[in-house]
C-alpha cells in the first residue's frame, strides 16, 4: 500500500464519517481531485490489501471497518447517528473508533432475544454477554462477509 | 462475529459445527479499542502483521486460534477454545 492509496484509505474514512454512510466513487473523486475511475483502481488496490472491502459485482464500498455500508443485525448509535457495523467486533469499534460512548442494538445470534448494550469509558454496561468467533484469525479475510 | 446470552445459546447456535472460541464482553470491548481506535485518525497507516498480533497477545489473546500467522497456529491443530 503506497502513501498515494494510504490518502486515498483515510479520505474515503473521513467522507464515510462525514457523509455518515459510504461515500462513491464520485463522491470521493470530487473530495480528491481525481477521476471516479482512478478512484475505483485506488479502492481495488485497497480491497487487495483489506484496507476496505468492496461489494462484488458494484463499483461500491461493502465495509470500511468497523463501519459497515449496508444494514446489518448491529446497529449502533454514537456520535448523534446510527449507523451500522458489520458484527459484534466492529459494533463495539465504531464508539472505539469515533472516541466516543456508544450504545449498541443487536440480538443473541440463538434465540434472537434483543440487546441493547451501552458502552460509557469503554466499558459496556452488561457484563454477561458472551462474543464467539467461529473462524480462527488466520482465516479471517478468507471470506471477512462470512467472518 | 457474534453476541449470546450464554454458554448454552453458543453451545444451541453451534449444532454440530465445531466450536471456534469464546470471550466475554468485556474483553471484546478492550479489544474493539485496541483494534480500532485508530481507523479514522486522518494520518492512519496500516499496521503490520506483527503490530497486529500484538494487540492481541496484550490483551492476553494468546491462544492458537487468534494467531495471524500460519506457522504459529495451524488451524487443522485448533481446539475449540474459551480465551481469557
Amino acid at each position: 500500500m503506497n502513501e498515494g492509496d494510504v490518502e486515498l484509505r483515510n479520505l474515503t474514512y473521513r467522507l464515510f464519517v462525514e457523509l455518515g454512510r459510504a461515500p462513491t466513487v464520485d463522491d470521493t473523486a470530487v473530495a480528491i481531485s481525481s477521476t471516479p475511475d482512478d478512484v475505483w483502481a485506488g479502492w481495488e488496490r485497497l480491497h487487495s490489501g483489506h484496507a476496505l472491502v468492496l461489494q462484488a459485482g458494484t463499483r461500491e464500498i461493502r465495509m470500511a471497518n468497523p463501519f459497515s455500508a449496508v444494514p446489518t443485525a448491529y446497529r449502533v448509535f454514537a456520535d448523534n447517528r446510527w449507523w451500522f457495523a458489520n458484527c459484534a467486533w466492529d459494533a463495539f469499534g465504531i464508539g472505539a473508533a469515533l472516541h466516543t460512548d456508544s450504545r449498541i442494538e443487536a440480538s443473541c445470534a440463538d434465540c434472537g432475544e434483543p440487546m441493547r448494550i451501552e458502552v460509557r469509558n469503554e466499558e459496556p454496561d452488561d457484563d454477561s454477554l458472551l462474543f464467539h468467533c467461529l473462524v480462527p484469525a488466520i482465516r479471517w479475510w478468507d471470506d471477512i462477509v462470512f467472518t | 462475529m457474534n453476541l449470546f446470552r450464554s454458554e448454552e445459546h453458543i453451545t444451541n447456535w453451534l449444532g454440530t459445527r465445531n466450536a471456534g472460541t469464546t470471550i466475554p464482553v468485556t474483553k471484546l470491548g478492550e479489544l474493539a479499542h485496541a483494534w480500532w481506535g485508530d481507523r479514522i485518525d486522518p494520518n492512519w497507516q496500516p499496521r503490520t502483521r506483527a503490530q497486529n498480533q500484538a494487540i492481541l497477545n496484550d490483551l492476553g489473546l494468546t491462544d492458537p486460534f487468534w494467531s495471524l500467522s500460519e506457522a504459529v497456529g495451524s488451524p487443522t491443530k485448533l481446539r475449540p477454545s474459551r480465551s481469557p
